[in-house]
């Protein structure tokens, strides 16, 4: 059972426990105090009704309905002289249980007992009356005393219900104050797993919660402090290597002016050399990319795009500017907002893989996806003419490094593993979506979908 | 005489590779491995173009480069680690020209002091004097008056005047102002003309913050007018 509910029902059984617990005490209480009271009055009130009976009776021993009639008592019944006398029919010896009857006229003690006549509470009163032998009774009515209980038992058993609810109402609140805090844990536990690496959890002056606050943000900060420091690691080597590089792409390129003075072995070296120089420097810019990224510390210079022109301009600076581009007519007017440098480095990428992994001849499309009216989003499509990426690459081949089956069989050189990975981040950080999945025509190949939210001119 | 060029650059290995290579384009290049000694070699020897790395012992690129500013007007191009921190805009605040970011391949560094070399020379002009309220433009001879005082405007900030006035009232995209001014295409980084326009507007603005004659056209670029 969970927390929350272990928390309710703790306040719910024991507020229920608690109202029962006072509303028996308090029916309790009130009905020995009402019946008491109604039951003094009436044995004072047969003592003296009793006295007067006694009194009148020795004087005129045989007149016994007068004499009743007389003092004028309610529901009175004598017994004198072996019989039984009294002024309501209702009430007459056979109403007195044996016990009572035993205790009066034979025990001579006087005796109280509540009994029920025709579904009316009376208190059957006996006293003896020792100075002429007889014993005298009278019933007076303590019915309302059980009426007015009742009301008060059901007015206790509303309350213990209404009690009872509230418990369950404090016991909501209290389980869900007594969760938030781990709401909050688990909410920022998330946003740490989401790369909020700096999500920490507010100081609490609760010293049972502070314990949890505080270890858990010191896992926090240690686990920010790591990938810090990765990511820290990862851009001071590239840093470090920016220097070495320089040089080299300096000599390079002085050696390549001269290279038609070198002997020919020397100038197969020499284009070697070349090759590797840029590809190296390619990795490492990648790399210092990456590690931005990773720090959080990329910022977009975003400027407002014509989707088709900044296609076209991308493709001319990258390593295959020939690259047939088809433009839809609508997307020669749509807008995106964007780095354009960063989204240049998107589409040169992709080239890059398509000229690498792929086939044939690259084809890139503009468009606006299923026709949409009005067009809120343009697709950009790199296609290939190549062996296609199996269905359980395609979201494999967006991480760092991960090349996939092709790897095995793909020739040459291009492409460091790092260039699919900076697309998803890239296009990630423009909020739009990058995949792979078939040629759209449905001949053999790969075709890399960017989507970007665009807005008519 | 030969363009000579000043390249400032504490590793001793990256300053003898690019000598290398600028010297492989016809020009002379002076090293200088610290701000202190590129600062007095100036002063000894003035360069046509000055290659600044902003980070270096001493001086940083930043101070040499407002050092030169106080009594030069010569290009200036800066190395940056990065493009997109705060250092790109400081760094062209602090007067220089253009910049780039390491590791850069000399063939662009080389292509870059043309298109400085060719701004300082600049083209033949349509009139011999422009007249924009209190502001006269004399192209030929690189002169730039205010209420008939002359300002002392950087070879760039000149150039970039001088587009502006060919067409008066004409509004001219950052774009356009990259590539004619600065010889970029495309790809070329705006805020280069934005932290310009800022430098030629505290130049010859009365008041830079309200600006009369370089004016800001929303969304589409800068304009000159009287």
């Amino acid at each position: 059972m969970g927390l929350r509910s272990r928390i309710l029902l703790t306040f719910g059984l024991g507020s229920l426990a608690l109202s029962l617990f006072l509303a028996l005490a308090t029916f309790n209480f009130t009905r020995s105090n009402l019946v008491d009271e109604r039951t003094g009055n009436a044995i004072d009130q047969t003592y003296a009704d009793a006295s007067r009976v006694a009194i009148d009776l020795r004087s005129n021993p045989t007149n016994i309905q007068t004499v009743l009639e007389r003092i004028g008592a309610d529901r009175p019944l004598v017994y004198f002289r072996g019989t039984w006398t009294g002024n309501d029919a209702r009430f007459s010896s056979s109403i007195i249980p044996t016990s009572l009857l035993t205790a009066v006229v034979e025990n001579r003690q006087p005796t109280t007992m509540r009994i029920e006549v025709d579904n009316e509470l009376v208190l059957a009163v006996g006293i003896p009356l020792d100075s002429i032998d007889a014993a005298y009774f009278e019933f007076p009515s303590i019915d309302d005393v059980r009426s007015t209980l009742n009301s008060i038992n059901l007015a206790l058993i509303l309350a213990a219900g209404i009690t009872t609810l509230l418990g369950i109402v404090v016991g909501t609140i209290a389980a869900s104050r007594a969760v938030r805090p781990l709401t909050a844990a688990s909410q920022a536990a998330q946003a740490i797993a989401g790369g909020r690496l700096d999500t920490r959890l507010a100081e609490t002056e609760d010293p049972d919660l502070a314990v949890l606050t505080s270890s858990f943000n010191d896992m926090a900060s240690a686990l920010e402090l790591r990938v810090e420091r990765d990511t820290r690691f990862t851009s001071d080597v590239s840093h470090e290597l920016r220097s070495p590089l320089m040089t080299l792409a300096a000599s390079v390129e002085v050696m390549q002016a001269r290279r038609e003075e070198m002997p020919e072995r020397a100038q197969v070296a020499l284009d070697l050399l070349v090759a590797d120089v840029a590809r190296f420097q390619g990795l490492v810019e990648d790399l210092l990319e990456i590690s931005r990224f990773d720090a959080g510390g990329i910022r977009l210079n975003v400027d407002e795009l014509l989707v088709g022109e900044f296609v076209r301009q991308a493709v001319a600076i990258s390593s295959a500017p020939e690259t047939r581009i088809l433009v839809a007519e609508i997307a020669e007017e749509m807008l995106i907002k964007g780095d354009r440098r960063r989204l240049a480095r998107v589409i040169a990428n992709l080239i890059d893989n398509g000229r690498a992994y792929g086939g044939g001849e690259l084809e890139i499309s503009v468009f606006v996806p299923d026709d949409e009216d009005p067009p809120s989003q343009i697709w950009i499509t790199v296609e290939d003419h190549g062996p296609g990426v199996p269905l359980d690459e395609r979201d494999l081949i967006f991480e760092r490094f991960a090349r996939g089956s092709i790897a095995g069989r793909r020739s040459g050189s291009e492409g460091a593993g790092l260039g699919l990975a900076l697309v998803d981040e890239h296009i990630k950080l423009h909020r739009g979506r990058v995949w792979v999945e078939d040629r759209l025509d449905g001949l053999d190949g790969a075709c890399f979908i960017i989507e970007l939210s665009a807005e008519r001119v | 005489m030969g363009t000579r060029i000043l390249a400032v650059e504490d590793d001793e290995r990256i300053r003898a590779a690019v000598k290398l290579a600028l010297e492989d384009e016809g020009w002379t290049v002076d090293e200088a491995a610290s701000g202190e000694e590129a600062a007095i070699l100036f002063l000894r020897q003035p360069a046509d173009v000055v290659l600044i790395d902003i980070m270096l012992p001493g001086i940083d690129g930043f101070e040499l480069c407002r050092t030169i500013r106080r009594s030069s007007d010569v290009p200036i191009v800066m190395v940056t680690a990065r493009a997109d921190t705060h250092d790109v805009v400081a760094g062209l605040e602090a007067g220089a020209d253009d910049y780039l970011t390491k590791p850069f391949a000399p063939k662009e560094l080389s292509a870059r002091i043309r298109a400085l070399l060719r701004r300082a020379r600049p083209a033949h002009p349509a009139h011999p004097k422009l007249i924009f309220g209190d502001l006269e433009i004399i192209p030929d001879e690189g002169k730039v008056l205010r209420s008939g005082t002359e300002l002392h405007l950087t070879k760039t900030e000149f150039r970039l005047l001088c587009e502006l006035a060919q067409n008066p009232g004409r509004v001219f995209s950052r774009e356009h102002l990259l590539d004619h001014v600065w010889g970029y295409g495309y790809f070329g980084d705006g805020r280069l003309v934005d932290v310009h326009i800022r430098r030629l507007r505290t130049k010859v603005e009365s008041d830079s913050a309200n600006p009369r004659h370089v004016v800001t056209v929303r969304g589409l670029g800068y304009r000159l007018q009287a």
